[in-house]
Formats: structure tokens, C-alpha cells, sequence
């Protein structure tokens, strides 16, 4: 494996009349690992991946893919590169089959064993040979997936994958992405709404708001917080008493009661066997303790200042 | 490019529409021929000598008469002079033989102009209008090469319609009126001369003609496509060019620049027949302007095509 970044966005900008949708991107990404685009409703995910496939034109700044600039070797940067933009539209009056023979052709040296291949992958084989007129949304996007791998890309893009999968569908989708990462060495950029879903999946996040990368930071840092202090949240007897007890301690940066009842604390780990020792002293019993786990969700909310569509 | 022509072939042929719309044509062109032979054999119960004779002297009488039009006086004398070669060289009139009926049934090229305007106005706009654009684009053909797959698929198309009328017709007259006189030959008046043609040299180079205004009615199909991004759009643009246009002609008729109007070059059987749309127009007049609309629209297709964002 290379350092090189498979995927490189240099000051991306977008101008549509004289709005601008896309402001100033920059970020790359390595070989192997699944970028996920995060961002409310009209952020401006599914322009920028328009942009990297070259649909449209980019107004300022460049894109590499494997060192190719998609703006000007456009037929050698794109044979790299697997997609989905939006809705994985097909040829509705051809079979599931008919449409993957469509897209093999375009591309040198894909085989008629590399459609049952793909088509085995994101298990269609049933309803392969079926009109895609008569295809569940599940299923589409499945085919979807399936026209996107034919060629074996090194970049795959998928614009909310997970639209329209079954829960069992979004478990395969996520081990077949791993496998792809993991075992074929694949890239992968996927946009999504479900942000519990990224947190299963990514290895990396970009938070977009309004056409500004507003942060991009590795999955752990959404999950785990930043720093080594941490929110617990104690389930005891008597909270009134408990709550005048902590609020005495040392090192203690936060103390409240949540909705529910339980006490919050936040601070450092060092100090979470201390804070029981001296519950107990104090003869409050304590049923249980927990690390309260600052979601993707909530962080993303946090960053973005409650999510409000743009 | 093989493999993108074989790609779009496949998007034409594999859809129940496209063959409701070549058996239209097919029921057309059948019906057409059955009606012209039903009236072909209630006419002609003599034998062709006869006919000839009773014809020829019907227009010696027309001509006889005093203040006659005249175009119809050369007209009448062309007839004679044909009628008189066909008697000398004992050669069977067109009349009463599947030659007839084969020749009528090439106007109905204009049919072929139609259903390929329907299929091209579609071919573009509608990977717009259901969202395929997308998946279709971003693969390692440029979009000049896709653009130019589909130019392709649509001329291969208009030219199964012209095979599909040509053997319709030619076996149905061939069966009806029996395929004893395949080999006559077409006799014409050309500069004042009697002279013999092939048959089949004349109704091809009739065909090819007419294909010419269906490469042009195509370039305008694919031109809308490209601007507007509409399938109604197109259809209804170009046919309506193909039947307005005309009638604007007539009107336009009195004008001199009416003759760089593009529909006024489009029909160039009227070079094969002699009967230019303004005096003073020549084959190669109309093939000139022909050639600057179909570059100027196409340099529009291809901008419009190749440079626009794709948001469908
Ligand atoms: N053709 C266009 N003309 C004008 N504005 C546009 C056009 N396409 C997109 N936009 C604007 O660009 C912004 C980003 O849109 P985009 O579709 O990229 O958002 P998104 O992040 O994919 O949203 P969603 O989560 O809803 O899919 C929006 O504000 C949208 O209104
Ligand atoms: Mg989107």
C-alpha cells in the first residue's frame, strides 16, 4: 500500500448562479479507508461527489484522483472510480442483468464472470434476469451497488447507500464495504442521513454545513470524546445526598441530575473509582455506573448547531 | 465506440415500444399496397399495348386544344414520348407490374422520418428525464463518444425502417402482382432523350435521398434533446418542423431567401425529378446549405451536450 492520497480535493469550490454550494474543500483520502460525508439536508454532499464523478463543472480548485485530474484526464481519473450519485437510476425496461451487460461494456476486461461475481456480492441472483421495472427500492440500490463494483474501482463513491436497505441489507452492505476495504484494499466515500449508521461504519468523518467543511476527525474522536475526561452517569439511592457528596470532591469539571434521575458527572477516569469509595463511605448505595457515550449524533449536532436544514 | 453503439442498439430494440412503432410502419406500408393493388386490378383488364395506345391518344387529344398550361404541355409530350419508347422496344409499363406499387411505397419514407424523429427526440432526453444520465456518464467514454454512439444507433435505426420498407414492399407487390418483371427497366425523359434506368438504382437512390432529410430531422431531434432535455419536447419540435415547414413553404414560396430555409433543401428528390422549389436551385445548392445546418446544429448538440452540468 502507497501513501499517496487515492482521492484529493484541492480548494473545491462551487458556484451555481451566484450562490455558492460548495466553498473551499480541501481534504484527502488514503487507500483502504471509508470516508463518510456527513451533513443536514442540502449541505452539499451529493454536489460534491457530482463534482469528483465529473457530472458537473468544478468553478475553483481541483480534483485528483490517483494523481489524474478529473477536469482534464477525464477518462483516465473516472476508470478508477465506482458510483452512486443519488438514486441508482437504471434502465427501468431492461433486466437487472441486461443493465450490469450496459455498464460492462464501457469499461475494458469486465467479464461475464465478473457480472455473476458482483451480482453473487450484493445478492441478486434471484431476481437477476427480472425487469428492473418490477425491483423493490432495496433491490435497486443493491444493483445499484453491484454497477458500481463491476470494474473493479479503486474509489467507490455511494451517495446514501443505505436508502431504501433493510436493516439485514445495511449488515451486508457494512461487512461487504469492510471486506472491500479490508481485503481488496478498496477506498470508500459514503454519504448518509443515518448518522448511527456511519459510526458502524466509517473510519473517518467529514462534517459538511452549508458547502464548509466544517471538521474532519477519525470516527473514535465522535464516540470516545475528545479528551481523557469523560461524563459517567451513577444510578444511586438517594441523589440529593449523593449529588451534595460529589459536588465536595475534587477535579470534578460538571455535576447534574439528568431527566431521568441519574446523576452526571464528567471527569477524569482516575477519579471515577474515587467518587464510588466515597459514596459508599457516605452509606449511599450505588446500583451502577456507566460512560455515558457522546454519539456521532449528538457531537454532529453539537458542531453543527442543532442540524437546522440550510 | 462499438461497444456504445451496441449499447444504445440494445436500449432501442429491447423495448416493447420500438417494434410497436416498426409494426406500425409495417401495417402501413402492407395496407397501402393491398389498396393499390385492389384498384390495379379492377382498372386493367386489357392487355398494357392497349392501355398505352388508349392513353397516348388521350393526351394527343389534350393537346390538340388551344391556351394550354404550358407546363402541362410538356407534361403530356414527355408522356407520349415514353409511351412511344415503351411500344418501339416492347417494354412493360410500370403500371400492372410490382414495379408500381414498390415506387409508391418510397414516399412512404416519409414515415421513416417520423418514427426516427420519435426515437431520437427520446434518445437523449430521456436519459435526463429518468435520472440514467448519471450512471451513464461517469464511465471512461467521453461524452462526445456517447453523444456520437447515439447519432450512430439513430441512423442505423432509420436505415432497418428504409430495409424493413424496401422488403415489405418489394415482397408484397413481388407476391400480388407476380415477380416476372423484376429486371424492367425504369424509361424516362431526361434533357429532351428517352433513356433506360435500372429499377432498382433509381428507387435506392430515391430511398437515400429521402435519408438525407432523415439525417437532418435526427440532427434537430438531437439538438432540442440537448438544449431542452425533454423527450415531448423534441418530438413535437421536429415534427412539428416536418409538417409546418412545409406549409411555411408554400407560403414563403414568393420570397427569394426563402430558398436557405432548411426545409426548402431538405426534400432533394426534387432534384431526381426535376422540379426544384425555386428556379435557379441546384443539387448542389441545397447540398451547401444542407451542409451548414447540419454543422451549425450539431456544433449546438455537442456544446450543449459535452459542456452543461449534468443535475438530473
Ligand atoms: N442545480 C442547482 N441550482 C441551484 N442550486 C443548487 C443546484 N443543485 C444543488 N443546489 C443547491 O446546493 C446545495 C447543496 O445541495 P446538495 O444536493 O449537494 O445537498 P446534499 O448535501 O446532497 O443534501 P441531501 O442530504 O438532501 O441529499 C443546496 O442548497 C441546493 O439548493
Ligand atoms: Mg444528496
Amino acid at each position: 500500500m502507497s501513501n499517496e492520497p487515492i482521492i484529493s480535493l484541492r480548494n473545491v469550490t462551487k458556484r451555481i448562479g451566484r450562490k455558492t454550494v460548495i466553498d473551499n474543500l480541501t481534504f484527502d483520502v488514503p487507500q483502504g479507508e471509508i470516508f463518510g460525508f456527513l451533513g443536514p439536508n442540502g449541505a452539499g454532499k451529493t454536489t460534491t461527489i457530482r463534482m469528483i464523478v465529473g457530472l458537473i463543472s468544478i468553478t475553483d480548485g481541483q480534483i485528483l484522483i490517483k494523481g489524474n485530474n478529473i477536469k482534464t484526464d477525464f477518462e483516465e481519473a473516472i476508470r478508477h472510480v465506482g458510483a452512486i450519485v443519488e438514486n441508482p437510476e437504471m434502465y427501468k425496461y431492461l433486466s437487472g442483468y441486461r443493465n450490469l451487460v450496459h455498464y460492462a461494456r464501457m469499461v475494458p476486461g469486465v467479464t461475464k464472470a465478473r457480472i455473476d461475481e458482483v451480482v453473487a456480492l450484493v445478492k441478486l441472483e434471484d431476481r437477476i434476469h427480472d425487469k428492473v421495472r418490477k425491483y423493490s427500492l432495496g433491490m435497486r440500490q443493491r444493483l445499484g451497488v453491484a454497477q458500481a463494483l463491476l470494474h473493479r474501482p479503486s474509489l467507490l463513491i455511494l451517495d446514501e447507500p443505505t436508502n431504501g436497505l433493510d436493516p439485514e441489507g445495511i449488515r451486508e452492505l457494512r461487512d461487504y464495504l469492510r471486506y472491500l476495504t479490508r481485503v481488496e484494499g478498496i477506498t470508500v466515500i459514503v454519504s448518509s442521513h443515518l448518522l448511527s449508521e456511519m459510526e458502524l461504519m466509517c473510519d473517518r468523518v467529514a462534517i459538511l454545513q452549508r458547502g464548509k467543511l466544517v471538521d474532519v476527525q477519525p470516527i473514535d474522536y465522535f464516540t470516545h470524546g475528545s479528551d481523557t475526561s469523560q461524563t459517567y452517569q451513577i444510578e444511586v439511592q438517594m441523589p440529593e445526598q449523593a449529588m451534595a457528596v460529589i459536588g465536595q470532591m475534587k477535579g470534578i469539571e460538571e455535576l447534574k441530575r439528568s431527566e431521568d434521575g441519574f446523576i452526571e458527572v464528567t471527569a477524569e477516569r482516575e477519579l471515577v473509582p474515587d467518587i464510588l469509595e466515597e459514596l459508599i463511605k457516605n452509606h449511599i448505595r450505588v446500583y451502577g455506573v456507566q460512560r455515558v457515550r457522546t454519539s456521532l449524533e449528538d457531537k454532529f449536532l453539537e458542531i453543527t448547531g442543532g442540524g437546522q436544514v440550510v | 465506440m462499438y461497444n456504445l453503439v451496441l449499447n444504445e442498439n440494445m436500449k432501442i430494440y429491447r423495448r416493447v415500444r420500438t417494434w410497436i412503432l416498426i409494426g406500425l410502419m409495417a401495417g402501413f406500408v402492407i395496407l397501402g399496397n393491398f389498396v393499390m393493388w385492389h384498384e390495379a386490378k379492377d382498372a386493367s383488364a386489357d392487355d398494357w399495348q392497349t392501355q398505352v395506345t388508349q392513353e397516348k391518344e388521350n393526351w394527343n387529344k389534350q393537346l390538340q386544344k388551344t391556351n394550354l398550361d404550358e407546363g402541362l404541355e410538356k407534361f403530356y409530350k414527355e408522356r407520349i414520348a415514353v409511351i412511344d419508347y415503351q411500344l418501339e422496344h416492347d417494354i412493360h409499363p410500370t403500371q400492372g407490374t410490382m414495379w408500381n406499387g414498390i415506387l409508391e411505397s418510397a414516399s412512404l419514407a416519409m414515415l421513416i422520418t417520423l418514427l426516427t424523429i420519435i426515437i431520437a427526440g427520446d434518445i437523449i432526453a430521456s436519459e435526463f428525464a429518468t435520472g440514467t444520465i448519471k450512471l451513464l456518464l461517469i464511465r471512461p467514454a467521453s461524452r462526445l463518444k456517447i453523444l456520437l454512439s447515439k447519432y450512430i444507433a439513430m441512423l442505423m435505426f432509420s436505415f432497418v425502417l428504409l430495409l424493413t420498407l424496401f422488403i415489405i414492399s418489394f415482397l408484397l407487390n413481388g407476391i400480388l402482382f407476380g415477380f416476372n418483371h423484376m429486371g424492367l427497366p425504369l424509361i424516362r425523359l431526361i434533357d429532351g432523350q428517352v433513356v433506360e434506368q435500372n429499377m432498382f438504382l433509381y428507387l435506392w437512390k430515391t430511398y437515400l435521398l429521402n435519408g438525407i432529410s432523415t439525417v437532418m430531422y435526427i440532427t434537430i431531434a438531437f439538438m432540442i434533446s440537448s438544449a431542452f432535455r425533454s423527450s415531448a419536447m423534441a418530438i413535437a419540435f421536429s415534427i412539428g418542423t416536418l409538417f409546418a415547414g412545409n406549409i411555411l413553404l408554400e407560403v414563403l414560396r414568393g420570397y427569394n431567401w426563402s430558398k436557405y430555409l432548411l426545409f426548402a433543401n431538405t426534400d432533394l428528390t426534387q432534384y431526381l425529378d426535376n422540379r426544384p422549389f425555386q428556379d435557379g436551385m441546384t443539387l448542389s445548392f441545397s447540398i451547401g446549405v444542407l451542409v451548414v445546418y447540419f454543422v451549425v446544429l450539431n456544433l449546438i448538440s455537442w456544446l450543449m451536450f459535452t459542456r452543461r452540468d449534468v443535475a438530473a
